[in-house]
């Protein structure tokens, strides 16, 4: 009740930003499903098994704390059920997010039996439709999280699996790869096919790509041709802004990375590895950057020096060419302190408007 | 953030209501010292062994939740039971609370006659709450005295069973046991009021053992109202104005006993539990601000909207109580209730609390 | 052997001293009661279990508040003490078994001990597991104990939390087991929430609510 009131709605600032026009202040960009769960009392395996409580979740949560753009819906090991193997809800203390079970490709045979899914039925795919048809509703962007290409590669196979073959079996690497892309493709193709091009902005994080796991030679070679062949044809629908979450340490792919065609704008999500000034060289000019606070001081704190990073990087990206949208790096520890997350939008309050 | 905009900060406006006039909004206080520490990411133990730490938590809450600390409702100053030279411990694993007494001090009738009364500088947890009570003052908020009434003192020297059977059998040990209680509770009162000056003491009492689903209204009226008569003599004779009574648990019979003394100085706050109708209560206690009165339980399992609608029920009769009403729960914030269920109560004097 | 007369004045004088909780006078009477070969099964059911029932009216009616519990129950025991080595054993659980604590986290424990008073004076075999008892412990105990109705208590809305696990603990490990919670943060509506079978409010309610399972169950 202390906070400067806002101008504008959320929704009426997050789509002055898209289209290029002033804004208030400095949007809160949402990547916390976990957190809503534990915010609300839910448990976290509702956040991706029911579309109803998990939007209901982060809409309750995001009031609360002051998030823009909306709910969101998806999850890193996206890819494995689609493709025909098995993930778990998380359970327990320390699950934050489904994960595999089986992979849908266990040996080289199985490569040539992948299919591409059928994109009504397959895997969480009808939950996120579900999910989108609310964020239709609200009037907010509908976002579909696939991806990205190499990821959901990973997610067929293994990572480790997908590195392996990557130098001993590369054909094998392009046949999962092609199929990802199309998989891609199809995903939003039936996602504009429903809600219309202007409305629909995909979701792409690309954690598996990160140099903790390929080189950027590789990335060069098995992610970035991909990511510009699933871009241009995404684009060529009509969508006009694609949000990629470039996850982890990425800093020796970004000069690939800036050759990805994002949108006019895209949004480039950045974790706490990429700091503000490279993210602004590659991406200034053609995105909305989003970041990049990194989520171990939103779960450890202490607030003051959470408060000072986030206005720090508010100085830093504030006046960004084409935009900025305050964001954790990767998805805030559902166990993060409330107080914590209320720093962020506190730092916005005090540092981040357009006066 | 949607929320309305202060025309008053907490100071101001729990200064109206000891003026008895109407504030901008209801005020919300909350007895919340473990849920404080836990929205701040701290161990709830931090609330009876780090001052420093639980000043801030208590804060941080305070400002995220829009609540108005005056007074802050901090753990005891007096722990009876080991000021008197029983054992406690701290709370540990997910479901202690509180602290947990491992020995009474009296288990025994000679016990009784052996018991001494404790230094008031030196025992029991006076010291971290001494040094908590500066962190308020240089803060510019009242130095909170936190203690249970002679009864629940008295009853938390021997065990609650113990004092219960010994009120029929043998009152007079009883008798002595509150006689005790008093002047310990008041000895640590001189040594508040030496330090902090009279007018800068704001004493917080809470009276669990009395409720009358332990004890019946005679049982109260013989026992323990004599007790809160001889307690506001000294309070108002140590000059100490401010003066905050959770009445807790199911008191609906003592309740025409306290109003027909209403010993202390006029207005204070009470402050009921859910048991209690606040309408009633207002009747009852007409020069005074009342206080209430969430159910916790409800808090902590209920769903948002059922927070938002009890707290909306609440202001709508609050708001009609001419002696000055106060938000809160109905006893002490669950520690485990969740981030979003708080925030209702907030939303909910947001959109209903405005006078 | 006394007369019907007699026997009914002194089963009468040991209802009249548990409600009156009069320790000696009730284990005085209870000794008369021997001493005159009445039938010790039939002293405790009509004498102090007679006498515990018109204390729980009593505390219904909101005329006997905690105090009075307990020392009509310190009365029952004495006069039970007396009676006990001379009771029948095949008549010891005629009504049922208890499995009974405070939950993890929760030393409050003076409506368990009340819940416990109401149902051994009612005739059940209560296993009192005491107060802060660990998640597992119940399961473990019941394990052993095979009670048909396992009561939990908690007065804190912080341990209130550990009786869902606690129920589903149980009720993964047997089906038929029935569960029935109490203690000031709870509800019908939590109880039932949490998977429990049944809430009471009160201890005297808390008998009722037991039979009534039973009774279902049967």
């Amino acid at each position: 009740m202390s906070m400067r009131p806002d101008v504008m709605s959320s929704n009426e600032r997050i789509y002055a930003l898209l289209a290029g026009k002033p804004i208030d202040r400095v949007p809160l960009f949402p990547f916390i499903p976990g957190f809503c769960a534990r915010n609300v009392g839910y448990p976290i395996a509702a956040m991706y098994s029911d579309a109803e409580k998990s939007f209901d979740a982060q809409l309750k949560t995001m009031e609360q704390y002051g998030f823009d753009w909306g709910p969101l819906y998806g999850y890193a090991s996206y890819g494995t059920w689609e493709f025909g193997g098995t993930v778990k809800m998380p359970s327990g203390e320390y699950e934050q997010a489904p994960a595999h079970v089986t992979f849908p490709v266990q040996s080289e045979a199985d490569v040539s039996r992948l299919q591409l899914p059928d994109v009504k039925k397959a895997g969480c795919l009808p939950t996120a439709m579900a999910f989108s048809k609310l964020q239709e509703r609200s009037g907010m962007p509908v976002s579909i999280i696939c991806g990205g290409n190499f990821t959901i590669a990973g997610n067929i196979c293994s990572v480790e699996t997908l590195c392996r073959w990557m130098l001993k079996k590369p054909d094998l690497v392009h046949e999962i790869l092609r199929l990802a892309t199309d998989h891609i493709v199809d995903i939003v193709r039936y996602w504009v096919e429903t809600f219309g091009a202007e409305r629909v902005i995909p979701q792409i994080w690309e954690p598996s790509a990160a140099n903790y796991i390929v080189s950027p030679k590789q990335f060069e070679r098995f992610v970035l041709p991909y990511f510009q062949e699933s871009s241009a044809r995404i684009l060529d629908m009509g969508v006009k802004h694609i949000l990629y979450h470039i996850c982890g340490e990425q800093n020796a792919n970004l000069p690939y990375w800036a050759q990805v065609p994002m949108g006019d704008p895209g949004l480039a999500s950045i974790g706490e590895e990429i700091d503000a000034e490279t993210a602004v060289r590659y991406f200034g000019d053609t995105c909305i950057i989003i970041g990049n606070i990194d989520g171990k001081v939103i779960l450890e704190g202490p607030p003051e020096f959470l408060y000072r990073l986030c206005t720090d990087t508010i100085a830093k990206l504030k006046h960004a060419p084409r935009g900025y949208m305050m964001c954790s790096g990767c998805e805030i520890p559902p166990n993060s302190p409330p107080y914590n997350v209320y720093v962020m939008r506190k730092a916005i309050n005090d540092a981040g408007w357009y006066d | 953030m949607r929320l309305k905009q202060d025309r008053m900060n907490s100071a101001e406006r729990i200064k109206a209501l000891f003026d008895y006039r109407k504030p901008d909004h209801v005020p919300v206080s909350m007895i919340a010292p473990g849920f404080c520490c836990r929205n701040a990411g701290l161990p709830i133990t931090v609330a009876y062994n780090d001052p420093q730490n639980n000043f801030y938590a208590m804060q941080w809450t305070a400002e995220q939740y829009g609540w108005d600390p005056i007074p802050q409702i901090v753990r005891h100053t007096v722990v009876e039971t080991l000021d008197f030279g029983g054992d406690v411990r701290l709370p540990e694993g997910e479901y202690e609370g509180a602290l947990v007494i491992k020995s009474f001090p009296v288990k025994s009738d000679s016990d009784v006659e052996a018991l001494t009364m404790p230094d008031p500088g030196k025992t029991g947890m006076i010291g971290a709450a001494l040094e908590y009570g500066r962190l308020q003052r240089a803060h510019g908020l009242p130095a909170t005295f936190v203690s249970r009434s002679p009864f629940t003192v008295a009853s938390n020297i021997c065990g609650l069973q113990q004092f219960c059977k010994w009120l029929i059998k043998k009152p007079e040990l009883c008798e002595r046991l509150m006689k005790m209680a008093i002047d310990h509770t008041f000895n640590v009162l001189q040594y508040w009021t030496d330090a902090f000056g009279a007018e800068n003491v704001f004493v917080f009492m809470s009276s669990p053992s009395e409720s009358n689903q332990v004890i019946s209204p005679k049982q109260f009226e013989k026992f323990a109202l004599p007790y809160h008569l001889l307690y506001h003599e000294r309070l108002k004779a140590l000059g100490i104005e401010r003066f905050f009574f959770h009445i807790c648990g199911d008191q609906n019979a003592n309740l025409p006993h306290l109003a027909s003394t209403s010993p202390w100085r006029h207005p204070s706050i009470l402050s009921f539990g859910h048991e209690v109708n606040l309408e009633a209560a207002a009747k009852y206690f007409p020069k005074d601000i009342i206080c209430g009165n969430i159910e916790p339980a409800v808090i902590q399992t209920g769903t948002t909207q059922q927070v938002y609608e009890l707290a909306g029920a609440n202001l709508e009769s609050g708001k009609k109580i001419p002696g000055g009403f106060i938000l809160s729960a109905g006893c002490e914030l669950p520690i485990a209730a969740p981030a979003c269920n708080v925030f209702a109560i907030t939303k909910a004097v947001d959109d209903l609390g405005w006078y | 052997m006394a007369s019907d007369e007699r026997i009914q004045a002194i089963l009468t004088s040991i209802r009249d001293a548990v409600v009156g909780y009069d320790d000696e006078a009730c284990e005085r009477l209870c000794r008369s009661a021997l001493e005159e070969g009445i039938d010790p099964n039939r002293a405790v059911m009509e004498g102090l279990t007679g006498g515990m029932e018109i204390v729980g009216e009593l505390y219904n009616k909101q005329e006997y508040f905690v105090p009075e519990l307990l020392l009509c129950a310190d009365a029952l025991n004495a006069g039970l003490g007396v009676l006990k080595p001379h009771l029948k054993i095949e008549n010891a659980s005629e009504k049922g078994k208890l499995l009974l604590g405070v939950v993890e986290g929760d030393i409050h424990d003076i409506g368990k001990n009340l819940v416990k008073i109401m149902f051994e004076a009612a005739g059940w075999d209560v296993y009192d597991l005491g107060n802060n008892v660990a998640i597992a412990k119940f399961a473990e105990e019941q394990q052993k104990v095979n009670a048909d109705i396992v009561a939990l208590s908690a007065l804190m809305t912080t341990s209130m939390l550990a009786m869902p696990k606690i129920i589903e603990s149980l009720k993964a490990q047997s089906q038929g087991v029935k569960v029935l919670v109490g203690g000031a943060p709870l509800s019908q509506e939590i109880a039932k929430r949490y998977g429990a079978d049944a809430y009471a409010p009160d201890a005297v309610a808390a008998v009722k609510e037991a039979a009534n399972l039973l009774g279902n169950v049967m």
